[in-house]
C-alpha cells in the first residue's frame, strides 16, 4: 500500500509541470474573458516561439551537463545578419535585397559557426562551458552592434516572415475567425521531433549518458566530446531558427533583438524539469516549462498586472522550480537510504530516517 | 563457458613475475610474484601503503613497472596501457562504482550499443528484454527498468561486475566491495560472486576485512612494504597468522604512563543511530586515552563523526562536564569543547593551498577578530608560532602552503588547529594513517601531552598495536554495539584477544 502511494507520488512529481500548466490555464481562463478567447489561447506559443527554440537548444546542452548562455546573442546576430542582407537601404539594410532563400541559409551558417566555436572551445581546449558561453554572449552582442547601422532594419519579404509571423489556417467562426499561427504549430512540432531524438536515437541516449556520468559514458565507449560538439552545433542551429522566428514575427531586427532572454531560457528549461546537473529531464517537460512561462506572461499582462509584479512572479516560479528539484533529489536519496536500511539488522529508532 | 572439469586444471589466467616499481625516493614494489588461476577468488591483503594499489595500477596499465613481466591468458605484456588491459580482459570494480545514475539499469548495461529498429530508432522493448536476458544468464534478477540511483550499493556493485563480464572480462578486480555494505548485502554479493566463480570467473579480492577474505577467497597473497610475504590457501592459515604476516614483528611501540584522572568529562548514554550504532554507553575521564576499534563498517567511524556533528547523531544523550552537549554543527562542537581529527586530512582536515598560519587559526578566527572584522595578525602569529614550536612542526615559515609539507607535518598542523580550540574532548580518526614511523612517534607524543593537560582522547583506529601502546582502555565495537572492553595492564589485553573480539561478532550470525 505504502509502496503504491509512493509510486503514485513519484509519477505526480515527474509530471507536476503539466498540473501547473493546467492550473494556470484554468485560473486565468476563469479570471479573464480575453485570456480564454480562442485566438489568445492558440497564440500563447506564437509569442514565445523564439524563446521556445532557445529553450530547446539550452535543454540539449543541459542534458549533456553543459550550459549555453550565449544563445540570446546568437539569436540577435543571426536575425541582424538576415535583416541587413534583405532590407532595402532606406529601411536600414545594406541594399543587397537578397532573396530570403539565400538569407536564411546564411543565418543557419552563422548559427552553425557559433555552435562549432562553442563546442571547439569547450571540448578541444577544455574551457569551462559557463564562462565560454558568457564570453560568447558579450562577443556576439558586440558584433550585432558593430554590423548594424545602430538602428532597426525592417520590412522583409513575405516568405521570410511566414514561419515567424504567418498564419497556417483560418477557422471561420460566427464572428471573425480563429487564426492558427505557423509558429505555434512549428514549435510544438519541433519539440516533438526533439523528444523523439532524445528518447529514441542512439545519439539522444548518448546525450543522457554523457550528462549522467561522463566517466561511465566514456567507459561504455561513447565519444562524449563528440556528443557535446554535436549538441552545441544543434544549439547554434536553434539560435538561427529562433532568429528567424523573432525577426519574422515583428518584421524587423534591432541591435537589441533577443537581449535579456538568457534567464527566461534557463528558467523555462529548469521549470520544465531539465536538471542543472545534467542527465535528467525530457523535452516534453521542457515544452511544458515553455508553456507555463507563456501562460504566466500572457495571463498576467492581460489582467493588467504591473510589469514589476510580472518580473517578481517569474522569479518566484523559478525559485519554486529549483525547490522542487531539490526535494526530488532529497526524496530520492531518502528512499534509497530506507531501502538499504531495510536490509540492516541493527537499530530502529533513528529520528533522521523515521520522519519520512 | 567451460565445464567444471576443465576449470579444475590449474591454468593461471594472470601471472605477474618479478614486478618492481620505484617512485622517486620510494621503492614501492620489489620483485613481486603474483598469479591468479582460472575460477579462483584470490585475496590481496596488506596495510595501507603496502603496495596493493601500486600493483593493481600496474595490472590495469595505469603505471608502468620498472621491471617484470605480466602474462594474461597466453599473451605476454611488457608495458600495458589501460586500453590494452581492458582488451586483455581485465576489469576493475572500484569501491564506489561509476554508473550513469539517472538512467535505467537496462540503459547502463547496453549504453553505446542500444538495439535499434528498422527506422534507426532505439527499440526500448528490445533494450529491456536483452538487458534482462543478459542479467538472467548470470542469475541476477534486477529490475531493468529501475534507475541505477534507486538500487542499493550491493546491487550497484553486482551490476558493475555484470557489466564487466558483458564486456568479456576474464579477470575482475574487486576493490573493497563490502566497505559500505550491511551483512545481508554482503551475503547477497558473495553468493553472486561465488556463482560466477562456479562458472569459471576469476577475481582478485582486495579487502581490509580479513574474515571476509577467509569467507570468500580460495587463496590469499599478503603484501608488506612492497614485497610479497606469502601466498597461502585460506584453509591452511588463520586470522592471527595472517595479521602477523601483514603487520610484521618489527613494530616499535610507543609506551606512556597513564594520566587518567578521577573526574568524568564525557558521558554518552543510550546513543543510537539506526543502521550504524545502538546502545552506546560510555564514560570518559579527564586525561584518559580511549581506543575505539572494530572492523570497517562497525559503526565507530559514524560514532566519531556523529559526536562532532558531521553526520546525524541519532538519539541519546551526551554530556561534557555534566552539561548536555547539543552541538549539531562542527563549529558548535568546537565551542562546546569537542574537536575531531578526520581520517582523510587532505579532504576534510586541511585547506592545502593556504598557509600553515591560516590553517591553524580557522576555528578560532572569530576570537582573533577585532573592530570592523579585521584579524589581529600579531596575536594570530603568536598562537601559530607557539604551536609550531610545541608540536615541532617542520616548516620554513608560517606562510608555507600546507600542501608542501610532509604527511607527518601536515598531520601536526591539524593537531595544532584542534589544539587552538582548547578542547576537553578530542576525537581522532586514524591519526597515524599515511605518516612515517618517526612522525608517528611525534604524534603519539602530542596526544600524550594533551592527555597530560587533562584532555580526554578517543582514538578510532584499526591499528591495534598502536592502540595497545598508547591507550588506557580499548573498547571493541561490533556491528554497532560496544561489545568488549580491555583495560591497560590487565592480562586480557593481548593482540590475539582483541582481534578475537573484533572478529567475534560477525561470526556469530
Amino acid at each position: 500500500m505504502k509502496e503504491k502511494t509512493s509510486k503514485l507520488l513519484g509519477i505526480l512529481f515527474d509530471n507536476l509541470i503539466w498540473l501547473l500548466v493546467a492550473a494556470g490555464l484554468v485560473i486565468f481562463s476563469s479570471l479573464s474573458k480575453s485570456f480564454r478567447a480562442p485566438n489568445n489561447l492558440i497564440s500563447l506559443l506564437y509569442r514565445t516561439s523564439a524563446l521556445g527554440l532557445l529553450v530547446l537548444g539550452q535543454s540539449f546542452t543541459m542534458i549533456t551537463g553543459n550550459f549555453d548562455l550565449s544563445s540570446e546573442s546568437g539569436l540577435g546576430l543571426t536575425a541582424m545578419v538576415a535583416a541587413l542582407l534583405m532590407a532595402t537601404v532606406e529601411n536600414g539594410g545594406l541594399g543587397l535585397e537578397l532573396s530570403p532563400f539565400l538569407a536564411i541559409p546564411v543565418m543557419f551558417g552563422v548559427g552553425a559557426l557559433i555552435g562549432l566555436v562553442n563546442g571547439f572551445l569547450i571540448t578541444r581546449l577544455r574551457m569551462n562551458n559557463l564562462i565560454v558561453t558568457i564570453a560568447m554572449q558579450m562577443i556576439l552582442r558586440g558584433l550585432v552592434y558593430i554590423i548594424s547601422p545602430g538602428a532597426t532594419a525592417s520590412f522583409f519579404p513575405k516568405a521570410f516572415n511566414w514561419l515567424g509571423g504567418g498564419s497556417l489556417y483560418k477557422i471561420p467562426l460566427e464572428r471573425g475567425f480563429v487564426n492558427i499561427p505557423v509558429a505555434t504549430v512549428f514549435v510544438i512540432l519541433i519539440f516533438v521531433i526533439a523528444h523523439i531524438i532524445t528518447r529514441y536515437t542512439q545519439f539522444g541516449r548518448n546525450m543522457y549518458a554523457t550528462g549522467s556520468n561522463v566517466v561511465a559514458a566514456k567507459d561504455a565507449g561513447i565519444d562524449t566530446d563528440k556528443i557535446i560538439r554535436w549538441v552545441y552545433l544543434i544549439d547554434g542551429l536553434c539560435m538561427a531558427l529562433a532568429g528567424l522566428l523573432a525577426a519574422g514575427r515583428i518584421d524587423s531586427a534591432t541591435p537589441r533583438t533577443g537581449s535579456g532572454m538568457t534567464f527566461p531560457v534557463q528558467a523555462a528549461s529548469v521549470i520544465g524539469g531539465i536538471s542543472m546537473a545534467g542527465g535528467r529531464g525530457n523535452m516534453i517537460g521542457a515544452l511544458g516549462g515553455l508553456m507555463l512561462w507563456s501562460i504566466l506572461d500572457n495571463g498576467l499582462s492581460i489582467m493588467k498586472v504591473s510589469p514589476f509584479w510580472i518580473e517578481t512572479s517569474r522569479g518566484l516560479i523559478l525559485l519554486f522550480a529549483v525547490f522542487l528539484d531539490a526535494i526530488k533529489v532529497r526524496r530520492m536519496h531518502n528512499r534509497s537510504l530506507i531501502e538499504s536500511l531495510l536490509h540492516t539488522t541493527i537499530g530502529l529508532k533513528d529520528k533522521t530516517v523515521v520522519k519520512d | 563457458m567451460n565445464t567444471k572439469q576443465e576449470i579444475m586444471e590449474k591454468t593461471p589466467i594472470l601471472k605477474m613475475e618479478n614486478v618492481s616499481k620505484a617512485f622517486p625516493g620510494v621503492q614501492a614494489l620489489t620483485d613481486v610474484n603474483f598469479s591468479v588461476e582460472q575460477g579462483e577468488i584470490h585475496g590481496l591483503v596488506g596495510k595501507n601503503g603496502a603496495g596493493k594499489s601500486t600493483l593493481m595500477a600496474i595490472l590495469m596499465g595505469i603505471l608502468e613497472p620498472n621491471e617484470g613481466a605480466i602474462t594474461v591468458g597466453d599473451e605476454r605484456f611488457v608495458a600495458m596501457s589501460p586500453k590494452e588491459a581492458i582488451a586483455a580482459g581485465i576489469a576493475y570494480v572500484p569501491q564506489h562504482v561509476a554508473m550513469m545514475d539517472s538512467l535505467t539499469v537496462a540503459e547502463n548495461i547496453l549504453a553505446g550499443e542500444l538495439p535499434r529498429n528498422k527506422m534507426g530508432l532505439v527499440d526500448w522493448k528490445r533494450v529491456n528484454q536483452e538487458a534482462k536476458e543478459r542479467l538472467e544468464k548470470l542469475g541476477l534478477g534486477l529490475d531493468v527498468n529501475k534507475k541505477v540511483e534507486g538500487l542499493g550499493v550491493a546491487e550497484q556493485t553486482m551490476l558493475a561486475i555484470a557489466k564487466a563480464l558483458f564486456g568479456n572480462a576474464k579477470l575482475i578486480i574487486l576493490d573493497e566491495p563490502t566497505a559500505s555494505l550491511s551483512r545481508a548485502d554482503i551475503n547477497r554479493l558473495f553468493s553472486f560472486i561465488r556463482s560466477l566463480k562456479d562458472k569459471g570467473g576469476s577475481f582478485i579480492y582486495i579487502s581490509h576485512h580479513l574474515e571476509e577474505v577467509f569467507e570468500i577467497c580460495d587463496r590469499v597473497t599478503i603484501i608488506r612494504d612492497g614485497r610479497v610475504v606469502g601466498t597461502e590457501r585460506v584453509k591452511d592459515i588463520d586470522v592471527p597468522k595472517l595479521i602477523v604476516m601483514m603487520v610484521g614483528e618489527d613494530v616499535e611501540d610507543y609506551t606512556r604512563k597513564s594520566t587518567c584522572m578521577e573526574e568524568v568529562i564525557l558521558n554518552l548514554s543510550g546513543l543510537e543511530r539506526r543502521g550504524y550504532y545502538e546502545d552506546i554507553n560510555l564514560e570518559l575521564r579527564k586525561g584518559e586515552i580511549l581506543g575505539l576499534t572494530g572492523l570497517q563498517g562497525c559503526g565507530a567511524e559514524q560514532l566519531g563523526k556523529g559526536l562532532f556533528g558531521l553526520e546525524p547523531r541519532g538519539i541519546g544523550t551526551i554530556t561534557i562536564h555534566g552539561e548536555e552537549f547539543k552541538a549539531v554543527k562542527p563549529i558548535e562542537s568546537f565551542n562546546q569543547g569537542l574537536a575531531y581529527l578526520p581520517q582523510d586530512r587532505y579532504r576534510f582536515g586541511l585547506v592545502g593551498l593556504r598557509s600553515v598560519r591560516e590553517n591553524v587559526t580557522y576555528p578560532v578566527l572569530d576570537k582573533l577578530v577585532r573592530l570592523i572584522n579585521l584579524v589581529n595578525r600579531k596575536e594570530e602569529k603568536k598562537i601559530v608560532d607557539q604551536y609550531i614550536t610545541e608540536l615541532d612542526i617542520k616548516t620554513p615559515s608560517t606562510e608555507q602552503p600546507v600542501r608542501l609539507l610532509s604527511g607527518g607535518n601536515q598531520q601536526k598542523v591539524v593537531f595544532a588547529k584542534m589544539a587552538t580550540t582548547k578542547p576537553d574532548v578530542l576525537v581522532l580518526h586514524e591519526p597515524t594513517q599515511g605518516v612515517d614511523v618517526r612522525a608517528k612517534m611525534d604524534i603519539f607524543r602530542i596526544i600524550d601531552d594533551m592527555a597530560k593537560q587533562g584532555v580526554a582522547v578517543i582514538i578510532i583506529s584499526t591499528e591495534i598495536r598502536e592502540l595497545m601502546g598508547v591507550c588506557d582502555r580499548i573498547v571493541v565495537m561490533n556491528d554497532g554495539r560496544l561489545t568488549k572492553e580491555f583495560r591497560k595492564g590487565s592480562e586480557e589485553m593481548t593482540p590475539e584477544k582483541i582481534l578475537a573480539a573484533i572478529e567475534g561478532g560477525k561470526n556469530n550470525e
